[in-house]
């Protein structure tokens, strides 16, 4: 208990910093922390496994795609924007009601926790072998059709690319570079240091 | 066996201090490797064969002015190579030295994890954040660009490892890499060789490139950016990025052997020459890593560094779909004929 009390005042401050704090990076970083505490959380809950993946994941490629994109744009803190009028205090309510719904279902909500021997013994220590099981067994269906949304978030993301390609060369490129080659090589131009001779 | 956790301290704190320790007999014994394939002598001159040299350029370092540049983020620039030497270390923990209960009683490992494959991968890719860091920190433009490479080059790569570690997975059915060497993925069936031959090769490549070692040193290019993410760093800092690097070299060359060549295990033989010597805790291992420590400084006398798109271009063309390629194959292998 004192450990998940410990790992819990690390996540919600690291969260608040991604909120307030003014400089992008410091604010990724903030959120790296955030995701490291909570991968420890899983250790202490054996699911070793999944703090694994979080850490690969989440800590190790996505936050790492962030931090690459806010470095290579150099984002600075730009100061209050326009946006719509009372935007914040939206906000402000969208968070109350959140989090009471959070707490509401956390704390008073009349469910028996599981038996903790049944719990465990699904787990299978956390290791892979019982995700596998779930996922490619009564989940395979769910687990496929995040395949797809995933493939389609891909192919999205390259149309958009191509898109923009043509247009700021002002002539479509012939043959239709796949996404990624047309991603590194935009990125070797951005960093000038090597791109088409 | 459970080992109390003070046993466990106790070899942690060993491990960290041998792999330090090695790490400063590393450098020289590269630059005399190095001075001889480029056919000159190589620092001889600090005690007997350069022996001392380590130790000069630890004084060197400590001595040396830390400089703070006056516009870095301070916070993130000191912060930095504390993450790339925490997580460096921390990675080889995971990595067994012999079989269970073989070092004079006790288990010659710090954790024996049942995830530990992916631990070692969690570590490493962690600790691409203190390169990451520290060249945007110092605010320069060749920091930066020494970092922007960086992360471009280590995303990049981690997936021709991923896919390569996972026709090993297949095979030994297991991410326990005590129990990966116990399989032996090597005896398994003759079908895999090819599967894994190509896999060996693919994991390498990628291995080398996240360490950034030559050809895929591009993070500190020293012809094009000065000494990229490490430009402002002095003093301890900067020997701290150094530790940091060779530390990965030595995870990488451990992770490689105990995926690929047996880790602990000595060759069969050696127990007819010596019994139970095959059984020997971290002598074997210490061996295979010294092969392929040598393919790292061999490499880097022998091929020049790759530019920004051909680095690009070799991963995510070449090296992806070849592994993949393999992975494929194994498990058509595993699935059809075995």
């Amino acid at each position: 208990m004192a450990t998940f009390v410990v790992l819990a005042v690390v996540m919600v401050v690291g969260a608040l910093g991604v909120v307030l704090l003014k400089q992008p990076v410091h604010a990724a970083l903030s959120l790296v922390g955030t995701l490291l505490a909570l991968a420890v959380t899983y250790v202490t809950l054996e699911a070793h496994f999944l703090a694994a993946v979080q850490v690969i994941v989440y800590a190790g490629a996505i936050m790492v795609l962030f931090l690459f994109v806010l470095m290579l744009l150099n984002v600075q803190d730009a100061g209050p924007r326009r946006s719509l009028p009372g935007l914040r205090w939206a906000a402000y309510a969208a968070a109350v009601v959140t989090a009471t719904a959070i707490a509401v279902v956390a704390f008073w909500d009349g469910r028996p926790a599981p038996d903790p021997a049944i719990v465990s013994l699904h787990l299978q220590g956390g290791s892979a072998g019982g995700i596998g099981d779930a996922l490619f067994g009564e989940l395979l269906l769910a687990f496929h059709l995040v395949g797809v949304l995933l493939l389609t978030g891909v192919i999205g993301a390259v149309a958009l690319v191509q898109r923009r390609a043509e247009s700021a060369h002002g002539a479509p490129k012939g043959g239709g570079l796949p996404g990624g080659r047309t991603a590194a090589a935009g990125g070797a131009r951005a960093l000038g240091s090597g791109g088409p001779r | 066996m459970a080992e109390s956790l003070l046993i466990v301290f106790l070899k942690a704190l060993l491990l960290a201090v041998a792999l330090l320790g090695a790490f400063a007999y590393m450098t020289l014994i590269e630059r005399r490797i190095l001075g001889r394939m480029q056919h000159r002598i190589g620092p001889n001159r600090t005690g007997p064969f350069g022996l001392l040299q380590p130790i000069a350029d630890a004084l060197k370092s400590i001595f040396k002015q830390d400089i703070m540049p006056a516009r870095a983020d301070k916070f993130v620039f000191v912060l930095a190579p504390a993450i790339s030497i925490t997580f460096a270390l921390s990675a080889f923990g995971a990595i067994p030295g012999g079989p269970a209960g073989s070092l004079f009683g006790l288990d010659p490992w710090v954790v024996d994890l049942d995830i530990g494959l992916l631990y070692v991968l969690a570590a490493t890719s962690m600790g691409v954040y203190g390169i990451f860091l520290g060249g945007w920190a110092a605010n320069s433009k060749y920091a930066l660009l020494g970092s922007l490479r960086s992360a471009a080059q280590i995303i990049s790569y981690e997936l021709g490892l991923g896919l390569s570690v996972l026709t090993i997975i297949m095979i030994a059915g297991t991410l326990n890499l005590r129990e990966i060497v116990e399989v032996g993925v090597w005896s398994v069936s003759p079908w895999l060789w090819p599967g894994l031959a190509v896999a060996f090769v693919t994991f390498v490549i990628s291995g080398i490139a996240e360490v950034n070692r030559t050809p895929f040193d591009l993070p500190e290019a020293e012809q094009e950016i000065v000494a990229g993410y490490l430009t402002e760093y002095s003093s301890i800092k900067w020997a701290l990025f150094q530790m940091a690097e060779y530390v990965n070299m030595f995870t990488a060359a451990a992770f490689m052997s105990t995926l690929f060549l047996g880790g602990y295990k000595g060759p069969a033989f050696m127990n007819a020459l010596i019994p139970g010597s095959a059984d020997w805790p971290i002598v074997w291992l210490v061996a295979k890593m010294a092969i392929f420590m040598f393919l790292f400084i061999w490499l880097r006398a022998t091929l020049p560094r790759l530019r920004y798109d051909q680095l690009m271009r070799f991963g995510w063309i070449y090296l992806f779909e070849v592994a993949l390629g393999a992975a494929l194959l194994t498990g058509a292998v595993i699935a059809f004929v075995l």
